[in-house]
């Protein structure tokens, strides 16, 4: 009986250390990459990007832990104290602005010089001009897929109900605040935004209608000069209109999510916000957000984009927009033998000729060989987005992506001390340039 | 093995001293690392101080001039308040009542408790829906009593409500199960022998149950109090950045909001110091006023 058992148990001790062999020889080789990325929530390029992580590693037999989230304050906030806690990710897709400045700084991002160094063809495939310098040494760090844009979505149901035509090339400000009027009358909400959310793209074309695409990159050296002056009568301009009662109820507890849903459900007339959204409104149009094939086309057909009224030097067709994101590869990343390929490798397949036109779709790229683009796979909106980008006279980047942290408290987080008048515009503008110039 | 064992302390202090160096390390050295930091300029989270603030106790001087801190000490006030009363309170009358119940205690001490082992993030997503202002739960139910506008629940005046219910809804489980526990070990004889001195239930629960529970009461109060310093979870899930206005922040949201959000680091470190201190004083405001008796 002892010595059945002790056949036994060396037996199971025999098939455990082969299996475990098993495992062992399946697992060399593959490298487990940890990437975050803003592909995520309603972004439009959420499922593209999912799509393309499990082709590479089908491809690659390499593994991705993905950490990607919706793209707001909270995400750059994770992803910075990430790096300075030493728990970054070996690639991320991000900003390429102010927002990258601290992990640049403490050279914990590899440049593309350095890459190239080593991998002469890395992003070779891309106009070096158009990929952005750093803020910090001016070297380039972050390989981009897909440009953006920032413009007026327009629900035109609400706009038909309140006899109330489309936003256009021509139209003001002063065009817009009547029509917001009208809409108010007919009983819906003028402006989907929820300013104790998401003020972010109020803030940019607010300060844009009083600055020019030649100026508005210019951060003001004091709330007193000309361009101070400028943020301060943007800030002014949001608060009027809340005073008039163009923004939703609770605009100011609400969360960008309710505000949207506002808007696709045919409560709120307009929406300011990024090529991203077309995806998200097309998301929202359909029975299953996962499945496209579920799409109510009469739905989003009700949907359309156009140009943010204008004012002063700005014309409405000059929009916010260009190539703010890219991806990084980390020193993390790079100082291991292991993954240092494989990240090279996810970024060459994750910006090659063949995947960035999937990404960019209505949006610029930085392509050298940008294959024209086939409408003919589009949506109602996305071919309503191309031809709206079509009249565009100007694409500045926002000059929110240059000031970055803290400074951006008092008039973003402040955005409802400010329209319910508990802190004027000047006093919250110039807090904001005592912290950027500190 | 003779006796000597139990006389010789020397071993006694090798087996603390792992749980005390766990505590020095991380505990106690970062509590003093706090207090330095909050005379320091710190650019971000994580990177080193660029030096001391000039002058060095400015932070402190924002901290007593900032009205944001003054809300968030009130709301703290208030919540220790709502936590003593709501929680221990209608845990305390729901605890009298299930004790009368004849059958079914196990039932109503599991359905009770339940909420306490739900994680507060699970619970505020949930209480989100509840209170959302287009298609929430209750404003669906008003509109279907023939309500004509929407509510909204989150807006100014009516936030600390939305907040605060929750928060005490969540924890009224617990202070329950240990004031069922207390009234259980309250001899039955007692009860017996009132009744049989012709005392109603009212002149039972008022002359032995609450006076025989006054020691389980203290403890239950004691923790409620401590632990209203520390809610967090919850009211940062329903009412992130302080939302609206800041009119909800507590004093533990409102320095993880310093830290984490508005990363201003040297801030947040003063906070937590005045975290620490309003602790402290509370604690000893609380242990006093709510001292166990001897019986």
């Amino acid at each position: 009986m002892k010595r059945a058992m002790a056949l036994a148990l060396t037996g199971s001790m025999v098939l455990s250390a082969a299996s475990a062999g098993c495992v062992l020889a399946e697992g060399a080789g593959s490298v487990e990459l940890n990437v975050t990325t803003t592909f995520a929530g309603e972004d439009g390029n959420a499922q593209n990007f999912k799509n393309a992580v499990d082709a590479w590693c089908e491809k690659t037999g390499n593994t991705v832990s993905d950490t990607s989230a919706t793209s707001d304050e909270s995400f750059k906030t994770r992803v910075v104290t990430d790096f300075e806690t030493g728990s970054e990710p070996d690639v991320l897709f991000f900003f390429n602005g102010a927002d990258a400045n601290s992990f640049i700084e403490a050279g914990k991002v590899i440049s593309l010089d350095d890459i190239r160094a080593e991998y002469p063809d890395y992003a070779s495939n891309m106009n070096d001009d158009l990929i952005v310098d750093s803020l910090v040494d001016g070297k380039k760090y972050a390989v981009p897929v897909n440009g953006y844009w920032e413009a007026m979505f327009v629900n035109t149901e609400i706009l038909e109900a309140a006899g109330v035509e489309k936003p256009g090339a021509d139209t003001t400000m002063e065009d817009f605040i009547a029509d917001c009027q009208k809409i108010k009358d007919a009983g819906y909400t003028p402006i989907a935004c929820a300013l104790g959310n998401i003020p972010h793209y109020w803030w940019e074309y607010s300060i844009f209608n009083h600055t020019s695409p030649a100026t508005h990159l210019q951060v003001p050296a004091s709330v007193d000069d000309e361009q101070g002056q400028a943020w301060v009568a943007g800030m002014e301009d949001i608060k009027t209109l809340y005073d008039d009662g163009f923004f939703p109820e609770n605009t100011l507890s609400g969360t960008d999510d309710e505000t949207f849903a506002m808007f696709t459900e045919g409560k709120a007339a307009f929406l300011i916000d990024g090529s991203w959204k077309v995806g998200g409104i097309a998301s929202a149009c359909q029975s299953d957000t996962e499945d496209p094939s579920t799409l109510d086309t009469a739905k989003l057909d009700k949907f359309d984009v156009t140009y943010v009224p204008g004012n002063g030097d700005r014309k409405a067709t000059d929009l916010i927009g260009g190539l703010s994101m890219g991806y990084y590869i980390t020193q993390k990343a790079w100082e291991d033998p292991d993954k240092r390929a494989a990240a090279v490798d996810f970024v060459s397949y994750m910006t090659s000729d063949e995947l960035v036109p999937v990404f960019a779709q209505h949006t610029a790229s930085a392509l050298k060989a940008a294959p024209e683009v086939d409408a003919s796979q589009f949506n109602s909106l996305q071919v309503k987005a191309m031809d709206m980008m079509s009249g565009v006279t100007s694409l500045t980047g926002a000059v929110q992506d240059l000031f970055q942290g803290d400074c951006r408290v008092s008039t973003f987080d402040g955005m409802p001390e400010i329209v319910s008048g508990k802190v004027s515009a000047a006093d919250a503008v110039k807090e904001g340039l005592d912290a950027y110039n500190k | 093995m003779g006796t000597g064992i139990y006389k010789r302390k020397k071993p006694l202090f090798f087996f603390l001293l792992p749980a005390f160096a766990f505590l020095a390390v991380y505990l106690y050295y970062p509590f003093v690392m706090n207090i330095v930091n909050s005379f320091q300029d710190i650019p971000r989270l994580g990177v080193p101080a660029s030096g001391m603030n000039t002058p060095w106790y400015s932070n402190y001087v924002q901290m007593f001039t900032d009205p944001v801190v003054g809300t968030a000490m009130k709301n703290t006030l208030i919540m220790i308040g709502v936590t003593l009363i709501g929680q221990v309170g209608i845990a305390l009358i729901l605890a009298l009542m299930v004790d009368n119940v004849k059958y079914g205690k196990k039932i109503f001490r599991t359905v009770y408790f339940f909420p306490i082992v739900i994680s507060a993030t699970a619970l505020g997503l949930l209480f989100n829906l509840i209170f959302l202002y287009d298609k929430g739960m209750i404003n669906q139910m008003l509109e279907g009593l023939g309500q004509q506008t929407l509510i909204d629940w989150k807006s100014e005046g009516r936030a600390l409500l939305t907040m605060m219910l929750p928060v005490m809804w969540q924890y009224v489980g617990f202070y329950f199960v240990i004031l069922m526990t207390g009234l259980n070990n309250i001899s039955d004889d007692l009860y017996e022998a009132a009744r049989i001195d012709g005392a109603g239930k009212w002149q039972s629960v008022k002359y032995i149950s609450l006076p025989l529970l006054h020691n389980v009461l203290c403890t239950c109060s004691v923790l409620a109090v401590t632990g209203a310093l520390k809610v967090f979870d919850l009211p940062w899930t329903m009412f992130p950045k302080g939302m609206p206005m800041k009119s909800t922040f507590l004093t533990g949201t409102y320095m993880y909001y310093q830290t984490m959000e508005a990363r201003n680091v040297d801030y947040g470190s003063t906070l937590a110091v005045l975290i620490v201190v309003l602790g402290m004083v509370l604690s000893g405001v609380v242990n006093r006023i709510f001292k166990e008796k001897d019986y």
